[in-house]
């Protein structure tokens, strides 16, 4: 055993510690500061900082020099993941791309896709939308009816997408698109990287039920793309696909215990205001979350030794998204349930501002749902690491 | 980083693992769970532990042990657990952890070589009835030298040749033999593990003078238990799969509907959080970090509640034959009811978590 980290890791995270403490406003880390501004102008601030964070060498820590990374370790990449969420930084708002696209473009994108797709990204000059989801094809993606149709070296492209995130917000969409009938379900899709800006294409906001628009739909009418802009083979996205949602990996699980393990504290401190710190229920139950977040960072721990000795996780990912999801969904049922009649209060009161509480609670109903519900996740557990028939 | 068992330790896990699996089967442990009137350790199994390290592992090397830590005495719980084995290992390791953690250089030179070596058993009553497993709350009063008190359960304290037994001021050494101790064998009803109730009268005992060892013993009890409860847990679920792929009803594998899927798949995570928290724990307290009360609390609490989930599931997903006598879910389900309450339940490490992180 041996749960440190290098001298250059930790030389790494001094030297980040540092940027962020010059970079990041006050201001900035307030809770419920991000929300209080217009979508718009925070999406821009976020966009312009990151980019700077970027030129500053603090992006892409794990990814190869040759692709503009930092060619970090992925200690250095877990120890980027927990600095971040201690200094408050702003959430990336290129999640997708950098998480799922980039990596995948390293691994299969060809010479041109890789020159012009990592670089841009990580300065957020694009910004990219997953589009895979459509109103007839949720957890069974495969399908999915939006369809593209060859003309000379392009495709023509109609359908819809959903629940995107940053549909607004995005330049360029990596989408699911049916090119080829196919002889089953799985083949004939292609992966398509389109543009969004086009007169094919249209972005609609949709409101979540926390009130906030971070996803929306992505109409496509007749909207047009190389076919050589097609990541993977052609009528072969399902395996480009597979491939890219293998990168989730739960690599972030130190910095997601960092951010629950606030809230817990957070949650605490409404406890002990609400004069119910000591009841003895309320001390089970914030216990009982307490364990799951610390098993989180366990786990985390693990997947990053597995990393380290070159293992491939498989479908053990979703065995990480089950613990990261419904424990986090369970920690904020508790703060409803310490909260009590407050917990509704969209007012602040003297040394109790619960809206910004009430946001993560909004949010830890939908955690459960995107990137596979925890029904979808149960099943691949189920069936890939315990081996029960389908 | 490296948060995994090295090398070595997976060959310990796999020498144990084989030991049970062709000397001392369920069978072997059936036949100690019938036969009441035995004292439930078999001399095969007592013989391997001592020959193979298994009693060594956490006796410093100049003590003739193998000097090692609790992330491999661990290792042994887990398979010990998963065997669902009967026997005074833990007792008599943990008893061995009394003295090397509380006594005189000459009471370590006297007894740890011997209980390294399965040349004597031991064990440990830290309890009081009705009361918790808390340093503070210790079964036995000191006066002069002489306990009075009565503590219960205590693993496998008919065979013991020592005793370790706390008291308001520390930890003691019992002689079984002495005037004034009262051993007495108490029926329970998880069969691979037998229990009795120590009473103490004024007895005569040696004081172990190292100070704080009570509480450090109680946490390592409780990583013991809850690396127990890990194996046991994990080896339920891994029947329960191996059923489910093959019992059919609706002519279809019962293990294909969902509605035991993902009940499965809930135990998997939940048995390797457990697993991972028990590893995590048990370096906490090799490394002195300083969570590592906390940690004790997360594993023991964590192994508690899915050991116990997972057994009852064994049970439930076996249907009418998980419910009888003969099929084999009772002994795991037993166990891990016993494990979970000992060396403080659920509810007390919750308890402990909430003092811990709330004040």
């Amino acid at each position: 055993m041996d749960l440190t980290y290098t001298e250059d890791e930790e030389q790494f995270r001094d030297e980040l510690r540092s940027w962020l403490r010059a970079n990041i406003p006050d201001e900035w880390t307030r809770p419920g500061f991000w929300r209080s501004l217009p979508s718009d102008e925070s999406f821009r601030m976020r966009r312009d900082w990151e980019r700077d964070k970027a030129m500053a060498g603090f992006a892409g820590i794990e990814w190869p020099v040759e692709f503009g990374g930092r060619g970090g370790t992925p200690g250095m990449k877990a120890i980027y993941d927990e600095e971040m969420v201690a200094a408050r930084a702003p959430q990336t708002v290129n999640a997708l791309g950098l998480t799922f696209l980039a990596p995948t473009v390293m691994a299969i994108g060809t010479a041109e896709q890789k020159r012009d797709i990592i670089g841009p990204m990580l300065r957020n000059e694009v910004i990219w939308c997953q589009g895979f989801s459509e109103p007839g094809a949720g957890s069974d993606l495969a399908a999915l009816s939006t369809r593209g149709v060859r003309d000379g070296d392009e495709f023509v492209v109609n359908g819809q997408k959903v629940w995107t995130t940053n549909a607004s917000h995005g330049d360029k969409i990596f989408a699911m698109v049916r090119t080829e009938p196919g002889d089953s379900k799985h083949r004939g899709i292609s992966m398509l990287l389109i543009d969004m800006h086009q007169p094919g294409v249209e972005a609609r906001p949709l409101r979540q039920l926390s009130g906030d628009s971070e996803f929306g739909e992505v109409f496509f009418t007749d909207a047009r793309v190389k076919a050589t802009d097609c990541l993977g083979s052609l009528g072969e996205g399902w395996g480009t696909a597979m491939l890219l949602l293998s990168f989730e990996r739960g690599a972030s699980g130190i910095g997601q215990y960092t951010e629950f393990r606030r809230q817990y504290d957070e949650i605490v401190r409404v406890a002990r205001r609400l004069g119910r710190a000591q009841e003895p229920v309320a001390r089970q139950q914030l216990a009982r979350c307490l364990a799951e977040l610390e098993c989180l960072r366990y786990h985390a721990m693990h997947v990053l030794t597995q990393v380290e000795q070159g293992r491939d996780l498989g479908s053990e990912a979703s065995l990480t998204k089950l613990q990261w999801s419904e424990t986090f969904q369970d920690l904020w049922e508790v703060f409803d349930d310490i909260a009590g009649p407050e917990a509704v209060l969209a007012q602040p009161r003297p040394g109790l501002d619960l809206i910004p509480m009430q946001a993560q609670a909004f949010w830890s109903r939908s955690v459960t749902i995107w990137g596979g519900s925890s029904q979808v996740q149960r099943n691949i557990v189920a069936e890939r690491l315990l081996g029960l028939p389908r | 980083m490296f948060f995994a068992l090295d090398a070595e330790q997976l060959t310990f896990a796999s020498t144990v693992r084989d030991f049970l699996a062709h000397r001392f089967d369920l069978d072997k442990v059936r036949a100690v769970v019938d036969d009441t009137a035995g004292d439930g350790a078999p001399a095969a199994l007592w013989k391997a532990a001592g020959e193979q390290g298994w009693l060594a592992v956490l006796v410093p090397e100049e003590h003739d042990g193998l000097g090692l830590g609790m992330v491999d005495a661990q290792v042994i719980a887990r398979e010990l657990g998963a065997g669902v084995a009967p026997g005074p290992w833990a007792p008599t390791v943990l008893a061995g952890e009394a003295v090397r953690l509380g006594g005189s250089a000459e009471q370590q030179a006297r007894l740890l070589p011997r209980l390294a070596t399965g040349q004597l058993a031991a064990t440990v009553a830290l309890r009081g009835e009705g009361g918790r497993y808390a340093a503070a709350e210790a079964p036995f009063e000191a006066r002069d030298g002489r306990l009075t008190g009565r503590a219960l359960p205590v693993e496998y304290p008919g065979i013991a040749h020592t005793i370790v037994a706390a008291a308001g001021d520390g930890l003691y050494l019992v002689d079984p033999a002495a005037p004034g101790v009262s051993v007495t064998a108490l029926s329970a009803y998880d069969g691979t593990t037998r229990v009795g109730a120590v009473e103490l009268d004024g007895a005569e005992a040696e004081p172990l003078p190292g100070i704080d060892a009570a509480a450090a013993l109680l946490d390592r009890a409780a990583v013991l238990t809850a690396s127990d409860l890990a194996g046991v847990a994990r080896e339920a679920l891994r029947r329960t799969v191996a059923y489910g792929r093959e019992r059919e009803q609706f002519g279809r594998p019962v293990g294909s509907f969902q509605a035991i899927k993902h009940a499965l798949a809930d135990l998997h995570v939940g048995i390797t959080m457990a697993e991972h928290a028990v590893l995590f724990a048990a370096h906490a307290v090799d490394a002195g970090l300083p969570g590592a009360a906390l940690a004790v609390s997360v594993a023991k609490s964590k192994a508690g509640e899915t050991a116990v989930a997972a057994t009852g599931a064994m049970i439930q997903y076996h249907g009418g034959i998980g419910y009888t006598w003969e099929h084999e879910a009772h002994l795991f389900y037993k166990r891990a009811k016993r494990q979970a309450a000992v060396f403080g339940d659920v509810t007390m490490h919750r308890e402990r978590i909430a003092a811990l992180t709330i004040g």
